[in-house]
């Protein structure tokens, strides 16, 4: 049930708290209004915070997909600035 | 400019912040801060703003680190003593950040070459210990229509202020003419509390990244004052002066100029 | 009876007060050299002895600071 098209992704799991959400907010700064992101992110506190982050910032959050190996995959939509 | 994980590390916790984001810290990088006077003030404003990533940083001082310095000017040490303080604080600058691009002004800032000093920056803080220099560096400023923060301090009290071109009066309107030699007290002879740079300095490091990344309100049209002793910040309404000699409509000075050479505040603080 | 509002306290003098006056009150450090603004004003230096306080004036002292270094 996919009715959405990735424009973008980004891996996080590479880093830890707070620069994932760092790496994301310039992953989503580089795109345009109304384009769709994803971000892979480790289970635990990244998964926890870096949602409710990004929401924060007045982006949609489409999305948040197990992707049953201990990461998950957020699916954002860049709203305004 | 793209940021390395290394830089996105470093300048996480502005990132994070809405205010600044990607887009400011970028700004930030970007950025051409002059600082006059590498002591007391611009000691913590020139640590922060290199910390802060401000792509280039002028620092205009003539003198030499005296031990007497050391008691505020903290971007100084004890084994600088006797160097030149745009070297010493140049060193210091680029150890926190090596992304910033240091011009170390060996020279006293005067009429001759303060129009050329500031043309190539973006905001200038003022952080001079004389009357002389903070009227020359307000003519300057006010002429080039270039932003800059003033700041005064002495004993336990501070005090600052933003002008920014077309907003706002000058430091000219609220004082007019410096006053006369040893009318006033400078620090030298009236003494200063250590941490009073650290507070006011760090204050116009505040609004050099304000103005740079355009977050929030600049401290225009007020003077903001630190009484130290009564533990009081107060923002004082500044009126313009319609009559301003030099932001005025009708100015009467068109360049900056000197005022006479005083005999004690040639004596390095 | 006057009152005029300075350093965001409020005080009483009495009436007919000047801003000279105030400033003898108030025992200003450098008398000569401080700057003064009535309700968002600045007061020319040679008017300061001219020029009379009202009920709720707000008047502002700002000092000379040379300092920096």
């Amino acid at each position: 049930m996919n009715d959405y098209a990735i424009d973008d992704s980004v891996d996080i799991t590479d880093v830890v708290c707070p620069v994932t959400f760092v790496k994301a907010k310039v992953a989503i700064d580089e795109m345009e209004d109304g384009q769709i992101l994803s971000i892979r992110m480790n289970d635990g506190e990244p998964a926890q915070n870096v949602p409710r982050s990004i929401k924060d910032e007045g982006h949609r959050i489409l999305r948040l997909k197990d992707n049953e190996d201990g990461t998950y995959s957020l699916i954002v939509q860049k709203r305004g600035d | 400019m793209a940021f390395s994980d290394d830089q996105l590390e470093r300048y996480s916790r502005h990132i994070i912040l809405k205010e600044i984001g990607v887009r400011g810290q970028k700004r930030i990088g970007e950025g051409r801060v002059l600082i006059v006077g590498a002591g007391g003030l611009g000691a913590p404003a020139a640590l922060y703003l290199a910390a802060a990533g401000v792509g280039v940083i002028g620092v205009a001082d003539a003198d030499a680190v005296e031990l007497s310095n050391l008691q505020r000017q903290i971007i100084h040490s004890t084994p600088d003593v006797g160097k030149p303080k745009v070297q010493s604080a140049g060193e210091k600058m680029k150890a926190i950040n090596p992304d910033v691009a240091v011009n170390e002004h060996h020279v006293f800032v005067n009429a001759g070459n303060v129009m050329e000093l500031i043309s190539g920056y973006d905001f200038v803080i003022d952080g001079t210990d004389n009357f002389s220099a903070k009227f020359l560096i307000t003519d300057a400023c006010v002429i080039a229509g270039k932003p800059f923060s003033y700041a005064g301090i002495i004993r336990f009290q501070g005090q600052l202020m933003t002008y920014v071109p077309g907003e706002g009066p000058c430091y000219r309107c609220v004082f007019v003419d410096p006053p006369p030699p040893d009318a006033v007290p400078t620090c030298s002879q009236a003494g200063v509390i250590g941490a009073m740079g650290g507070v006011i300095g760090s204050l116009q490091a505040m609004e050099a990244v304000k103005f740079i990344t355009g977050a929030g309100k600049l401290l225009t049209g007020t003077m903001l004052t630190y009484d130290a002793l009564a533990m009081k910040f107060q923002s004082v309404p500044l009126p313009k002066r319609p009559d301003c000699a030099v932001c005025g409509p009708s100015p009467s000075i068109l360049h900056p100029f000197d005022y006479a050479a005083r005999v004690c505040e040639g004596i390095a603080l | 009876m006057n009152e005029a509002d300075r350093g965001g306290v409020s005080k009483e003098y009495d009436d007919g007060l000047t801003v000279s006056e105030l400033i003898g009150i108030e025992k200003v450090r450098t008398p000569e050299y401080v700057s003064v603004s009535v309700n968002d004003e600045f007061v020319k230096s040679e008017a300061l002895g001219g020029t009379i306080l009202r009920d709720n004036d707000v008047v502002e002292f700002l000092y000379f600071m040379g300092g920096g270094e």
